[in-house]
């Protein structure tokens, strides 16, 4: 069995620690036998979306996300058609906005987006970086993460968190984040979101899958220090919450 | 008549302060109540410099101070590391005549690279040094290009930037600006063809987002660049070091004067580059520098030598949530070839904030630590198992790995498994929590 990943930008969009997200599924994959090719592109590749079991793409800087959606741009129509035939899409931190229909940037440039999805980011003067703890709305464990934002996003009916414990939603603290659709997930968590929710990691392999027809075991592997390190970190952040 | 009403004020509250143990800002908080414009209004010395950037702020505003000090200046700086506004009012005004002046030869700033420009409102830099910016507690700071946008506003067109030209991203500021020097460190043994670590923010052009072009790498994204696409490129520096060996602890500034280390580490060496560089701009001799930072042993010492049991240890205070002060010093132990163990702590990300942010982790080059020298490497507090999770994707073996709830758990097993040379990586946050348990030595 072998699944072919696609990592959109690793040397542009890596605010801290994205990579890990890759690493912590292939080796979750691995485990149970599946193997995996990643191919990484960059903004001047021609990557190959027809193949992609999956497609990854981080979070950047204001900048840098803006030359990761001009290098994107030519390639929309085939970002969603691997949308459509099921592929898993992962953006996480502001790689979410560049799914929507425009990003708007601190100096008022209307940035047309990809156009999976109809919402639209705003982004401001202002930075949030907070520590989150948010109600996922396909799983049951919360999440838990971080998020580095200086934008609002909205029109945006399918959050991937109903509300958040701590935390700025998509348009407003606590209110309802990030965004699903079918196998499209994206957050503005930002890091190792997956190496920081392994429920999250679950799903992901889940849809892997299924995408491939493949049975899944009722209970998947728990490799060491995940469960644990996920539960301090929930705890100290309940904590805080109190 | 405000001017000398707020004088007197933060002159009354800081001599208050000190005897009840008070911090530095508040004084000069309430002096910018009494009149806002109180920094345009007193009378400056003829120098003043400013340093700011990610790392090395504090040593090497410790170390322009020793050499101008050396050459007969009379040297006004926040020693207590007060680099926002209140702090820097604090100091100015405590060190002003009633009547609005201020005494000394030189006013020498560390100055936070997000504040900067608060206080750089009401005065200016003559000098401004920028050492570098790097990925540094982001749950502050956002990311480096966003410190670089608070940064230039703080930049007077009167002002000389002081920039380290080996940093693509430092060496921005020096776009329209016209008073520009530079330093750098030229090819040397340090020198690689290719990055280290476990990500590379030399890979694309902070100007025009371009695939970057290096012809060496010093460590991360420090190094010898161009840009192919928009030409952004390495300036030749006025001032460089020539040639370094790291083992032997020596270093040549332009080709002349030869200085020996003592901290043995590539920061070290920008630093006294950097100080290098603006005590000459403010009118140093090269021997009376030369003097000065020769060995020089910096007083705000992030290295402890220590006693545990039968090991001696060294602690190399690293700053949490700033993977290239990690790498550094990961990068010291794996130089030492010395076999050893090493103690990792990460209990309180901050003192100074909460958070529960950890991908930081993530950056580091744990890498460093899988060689053979290293031969035992334990893990400590609250965060062990991201630690440990951690180091499942490193090729630290796992059989070489230990975990501990606790620091005194952590120092009891160390106590018990004999001598041997120990090295403890961890913030300040957290460095205090081994060190009540160990026996310091001078």
């Amino acid at each position: 069995m072998e699944l072919n990943i696609l990592h959109l930008y690793p040397d542009l969009m890596n605010l801290y620690g994205e990579y890990a997200n890759l690493a912590v599924l292939r080796r979750h994959l691995g485990v149970m036998g599946v193997q995996t090719a990643v191919e990484t592109a960059a903004p001047e590749d021609t990557p190959d979306f027809r193949t992609a079991d999956m497609i990854y793409m981080g979070a950047g800087t204001e900048r840098r996300q803006k030359a990761a959606l001009t290098a994107l741009t030519p390639y929309a129509s085939e970002v969603k058609a691997a949308a459509e035939r099921g592929a898993v899409l992962l953006f996480t931190g502001n790689a979410m906005a560049l799914l929507g229909a425009s990003v708007t940037d601190a100096a008022g440039k209307v940035w047309p987006g990809l156009g999976l999805a109809e919402y639209t980011t705003v982004e401001t003067e202002k930075r949030v970086p907070v520590d989150v703890i948010a109600a996922p709305a396909l799983w049951d464990a919360p999440a838990v993460g971080f998020m580095n934002k200086c934008s609002t996003t909205e029109g945006i009916i399918s959050p991937l968190f109903n509300s958040l414990e701590l935390g700025f939603g998509n348009e407003a603290e606590h209110g309802p984040e990030g965004y699903v659709s079918g196998n499209v997930f994206a957050t503005h968590m930002t890091g190792p979101v997956l190496v920081k929710n392994p429920a999250f990691t679950d799903l992901v392999i889940r849809r892997l899958f299924a995408l491939r027809g493949w049975d899944a075991p009722e209970a998947l592997p728990v490799l060491p220090h995940e469960q644990e390190a996920y539960a301090v970190t929930l705890r100290e952040l309940r904590t805080r919450v109190q | 008549m405000r001017v000398f009403l707020a004088i007197v004020v933060c002159k009354l509250l800081r001599f208050i302060g000190k005897l009840v143990g008070k911090g530095s800002s508040l004084p000069g908080q309430y002096a910018l109540k009494i009149c806002p414009d109180i920094l345009s209004r007193v009378t400056l010395p003829p120098y003043i410099i400013a340093v700011t950037g990610s790392n090395g702020k504090t040593s090497t505003v410790e170390m322009i101070a020793a050499i101008l000090r050396k050459s007969g200046k009379n040297v006004v700086y926040n020693a207590e590391g007060s680099n926002q506004i209140e702090g820097v009012a604090t100091l100015i005004l405590c060190s002003s005549s009633l009547g609005g002046k201020m005494r000394g030869d030189v006013l020498l700033l560390e100055s936070d690279e997000r504040y900067a420009r608060l206080s750089f409102r009401w005065f200016h830099p003559t000098h401004f040094v920028i050492t570098n910016l790097y990925r540094d507690q982001l749950t502050r700071n956002g990311h480096p290009e966003w410190v670089y946008d608070a940064i230039v506003p703080a930049i007077h067109p009167d002002t000389t930037l002081v920039l380290n030209a080996d940093d693509p991203l430092v060496s921005c500021f020096a776009r329209g600006h016209e008073k520009v020097k530079w330093f750098g460190l030229e090819r040397c043994s340090v020198s690689t063809d290719r990055p280290r670590g476990a990500y590379d923010d030399g890979a694309r052009c902070p100007v025009c987002c371009g695939k970057m072009a290096y012809t060496c790498r010093h460590y991360h994204h420090i190094g010898h660049y161009r840009c192919p696409v928009c030409g952004h490129e390495r300036h030749t520096p006025d001032f460089a070091v020539t040639a370094l060996d790291l083992d032997a602890g020596r270093l040549t500034i332009d080709g002349q004067t030869e200085i020996a280390l003592a901290f043995r580490s590539i920061y070290n060496v920008y630093n006294i580059l950097a100080a290098w560089s603006v005590c000459a701009l403010a009118g140093a001799e090269p021997a009376v520098t030369a003097s000065v930072i020769n060995n020089y042993i910096l007083k705000n010492g992030r290295m402890v030598r220590f006693t545990l049991g039968e090991h001696h240890g060294t602690l190399l205070t690293s700053k949490h949530e700033n993977s290239v002060a990690y790498d550094t010093n990961l990068g010291y132990i794996r130089d030492a070839k010395q076999d050893c163990e090493v103690l990792i702590i990460v209990d309180a990300i901050s003192r100074k904030y909460f958070t529960g942010e950890t991908s930081w982790l993530w950056d580091i080059d744990f890498d460093l630590l899988d060689c053979p020298q290293v031969k035992r490497v334990l893990l400590c507090g609250k965060y062990v198992n991201d630690l440990a999770l951690r180091f499942d994707y490193t090729g630290v073996p796992a059989e070489k790995v230990a975990c501990f709830d606790t620091v005194p758990q952590a120092a009891e097993a160390l106590k018990q498994d004999g001598g041997g040379p120990l090295y403890v990586v961890t913030c300040f946050s957290d460095r205090d929590k081994l060190l009540n348990l160990v026996q310091r030595e001078q």
